[in-house]
């Protein structure tokens, strides 16, 4: 049990990586960054878990029910706003690519070609 | 709790492979809405309620749609000769 | 290098580097019993010192306040290269017609569409309200309240024609909007230090814990976020979307 949430996160990262390194075309490789970008969501917060703890919400409880850790989860939950504008951009430079070149796949636009 | 635990670990592993194998682009816009739920249902079940609630509106409407979006500009895109 | 090269070249490097992965994974503290200092720190102390009930706000927006001005304006960043890059090529003679692809049919709205996302829409939005709101009392926040109220306002294009949601989302009250929450949460850092306080220290009264309007300045950056975030998406989502629409007269410039 305790090693399946890091072998997750590895293997999403292997996955991801494997396909930003096939990819036929832009777009997909993008979808593949963001399977990257999850792995560390799930790492993060597998680190905060805790057995037989709460949600770091005291609302109806007293502070000191055992809870999981919210410092991590606050670093995820930026995380994952930013990283969506992020993906826009790299959306809006496959578009100024395709308009300059014809065609995103990346191999057939190799740098530095005459 | 640990078998729930392990099954949406395993859940959350099985979409982000099935994004990464769906080479057309459309069919990888679904997947990744479908990998936004299973990531938003893990977070819940890591008691982490504030980060499923970004995670479903980011992962399952924002970005599947910019894909979209950015498809139908591509394809009906003529650039120049 | 072609795809064989790379898989071969990404094939010895993951050999490299999965031992360092496999020690790294059976040393780690197993999962579930991580000792969590930090954790428990906060945990203990926030609800008493700055009398919110919801830890993770609380770390968000005052104890680790400084990351979250970082990523706010890397939000910003993103956003305007984002529109730099889409406005900038796009020129201006788009109309309001969808773009066709070949001699595929733009196919019409139905009405049960139409019917669904005006019933959804004021519902998504309230709710997205509420979760900003509530930033301090129960799961929510900013950065959650934006991304809801953003994808809600997608029903507008959804259910109604592409003209109507022109019209009412105006691109320059939103470039204001984004630009106003960013400017808001920097302000929340330099005005303490008029009244000799650190940078972003929480100076305004606290309340009462269990109210709504408590945790201080906690509640004006939530406000910020909330209003740059929802502010940046709808632009972003306005950019796409026109990205999708045919020219005027034919002819691309």
């Amino acid at each position: 049990m305790s090693y399946v949430p890091w072998a997750t996160a590895a293997w999403l990262s292997a996955v991801g990586i494997y396909g930003v390194i096939t990819s036929r075309h832009y777009v997909h490789l993008i979808g593949c960054l963001t399977v990257v970008q999850s792995a560390t969501y799930v790492a993060l917060l597998s680190v905060g878990y805790r057995f037989g703890s709460v949600a770091p919400i005291f609302y109806t409880r007293s502070p000191s029910t055992p809870a999981v850790d919210p410092v991590l989860q606050a670093l995820v939950l930026t995380d994952i706003v930013v990283g969506a504008t992020i993906t826009a951009l790299l959306l809006a430079l496959t578009l100024q690519v395709h308009k300059k070149r014809g065609t995103v796949n990346p191999e057939r636009l190799r740098p530095f070609r005459q | 709790m640990i078998v729930l635990l392990i099954l949406m670990f395993l859940l959350v592993a099985a979409t982000g492979t099935g994004v990464v194998l769906a080479r057309e682009p459309r069919r990888q816009a679904l997947a990744i809405a479908v990998n936004g739920v299973a990531l938003a249902l893990l977070f819940v079940v890591l008691r982490a309620p504030d980060v499923a609630y970004s995670e479903i509106a980011v992962g399952t409407a924002l970005v599947p749609l910019m894909f979209l979006a950015v498809l139908v500009s591509l394809k009906t895109d003529r650039p120049k000769p | 290098m072609n795809r064989r090269t790379r898989l071969v070249v990404a094939g010895i490097c993951a050999l490299a580097i999965a031992p360092a992965v496999a020690v790294v994974i059976v040393h780690i503290p197993a999962f579930g019993h991580h000792p969590l200092p930090y954790g428990d720190a906060i945990n203990r102390a926030a609800g008493a010192e700055r009398h919110v009930t919801n830890m993770v706000t609380a770390v968000n927006f005052d104890y680790r306040a400084f990351d979250t001005l970082g990523e706010e304006l890397m939000l910003v960043a993103a956003v305007t290269g984002t529109l730099v890059l889409l406005r900038g090529r796009r020129g201006e003679n788009v109309s309001d017609r969808a773009a066709q692809a070949g001699d595929r049919p733009v196919c019409e709205r139905s009405e049960a569409v139409t019917l669904a996302c005006r019933i959804f829409l004021p519902l998504i939005v309230t709710f997205g309200l509420y979760v900003i709101l509530h930033a301090g009392l129960t799961p929510g926040g900013g950065f959650q309240g934006g991304a809801i109220v953003a994808s809600g306002t997608l029903l507008l294009y959804l259910g109604e024609s592409y003209s109507l949601w022109r019209r009412l989302m105006h691109s320059l009250i939103f470039d204001m909007l984004e630009a106003a929450g960013a400017i808001v949460l920097v302000l929340c850092g330099l005005l303490p230090m008029l009244s000799g306080a650190a940078f972003l220290e929480n100076v305004l009264p606290l309340g009462q814990t269990r109210a709504l309007l408590a945790g201080g300045l906690i509640l004006v950056e939530n406000a910020g976020v909330a209003v740059a975030v929802t502010a940046g998406f709808i632009l972003l989502l306005l950019e796409f979307l026109e990205e999708t629409r045919a020219t005027r007269g034919g002819e691309k410039p």
